[in-house]
């Protein structure tokens, strides 16, 4: 059953304002969050420390659609500073959707800027995507979270974060959402639960080989 | 007399200054090869330490490396024989995605 669980959270998981999408040069990630309206992954490569490319697969359940689709993720900006390190990353996707209530099949694309600052003690992030799947239909969603380390740990170590995600999506059926969710971190795995005000459960993965 | 005491205290110092062989994060200290320590700027995760850690094991020249976040700074163990030069250290540290601030080097015996 455990190993179901794992393999199930790594086959599974969508677009969330929780890590950088590019890696180190050569680096390759797996990318899974679970929440309520949406299942998906994201498993990308780095060939440099400024952009990756990788395979998306959403489910979406509320709107009734799979998609899996190429994307590229591209570090447009980064501020390196002693105690500190800011992102802006450009993200973009062009796939497949398919609905299984009657539309059929279409092309979807996807567009979004992500943008994080971060010390060893404090994080913030706001993240946003339009994506048009065609005759399916198109949304548009804002993540923004903002977190706390209870305690800074060495690397290595376990790294606690508690954290609150704020969620908008005008066409979901319950279009804001506030989740306060707890981040562990350890080496090359991080692993996110929670559960957010109107009762959905949050649980998202991430392993950088 | 004074010169004497100055040249003992310095022996003293640059004997303790690496007296503890340093801690490896990732690969081997390597006791006859050059030290390098840089500090650098950006590092605030284990995916941080990790890509630093990557890149620079893969030099031929790493034996070994140690990342300590608290104070940014990034410990490289050489192999005999081995060196990198302040550029290419620079282009490591940036390709990786991060900022050098600083290198320092310590010969071994």
């Amino acid at each position: 059953m455990k190993y179901k669980l794992i393999y199930l959270a790594l086959l599974l998981a969508p677009t969330a304002a929780y890590a950088r999408p590019v890696s180190y040069p050569g680096g390759v990630t797996v990318m899974t969050q679970h929440n309520d309206e949406v299942t998906s992954s994201h498993i990308h490569y780095s060939p440099t420390a400024k952009y990756s490319i990788g395979h998306r697969y959403e489910n979406h359940r509320e709107a009734n659609f799979q998609l899996h689709a190429a994307q590229l993720n591209y570090l447009v900006n980064r501020w390196n500073k002693p105690t500190s390190q800011a992102n802006v990353y450009f993200k973009t996707g062009l796939g497949g959707a398919y609905n299984d209530r009657g539309k059929g099949t279409d092309a979807v694309g996807f567009v979004g800027i992500a943008a994080d600052w971060e010390t060893r003690k404090y994080f913030l992030s706001y993240e946003n995507r339009y994506l048009n799947a065609g005759k399916i239909g198109d949304n548009f969603e804002q993540h923004a979270r903002i977190g706390i380390a209870p305690y800074v740990a060495e690397y290595g170590s376990i790294h606690t974060w508690l954290m609150l995600e704020a969620h908008y999506n005008k066409t979901a059926e319950d279009p804001f959402r506030l989740t306060p969710l707890v981040r562990l971190f350890k080496g090359p795995a991080l692993v996110e639960a929670g559960i957010s005000t109107s009762g959905s459960a949050l649980f998202n993965f991430i392993y950088r080989f | 007399m004074k010169y004497i005491f100055t040249l003992l205290l310095s022996l003293v110092l640059a004997t303790n200054a690496y007296a503890t062989p340093p801690q490896m994060t990732a690969g081997s200290y390597n006791p006859q090869g050059t030290l390098i320590e840089i500090e650098a700027h950006g590092l605030v995760c284990d995916f941080c330490a990790r890509a630093i850690e990557k890149v620079f094991l893969k030099r031929a020249e790493v034996s070994g490396i140690a990342v300590n976040l608290s104070d940014h700074r990034i410990v490289i163990s050489l192999k005999n024989g081995q060196n990198l030069d302040d550029a290419l250290l620079e282009k490591l540290i940036n390709d990786a995605g991060y900022t050098l601030a600083r290198i320092s080097r310590k010969e071994e015996d």
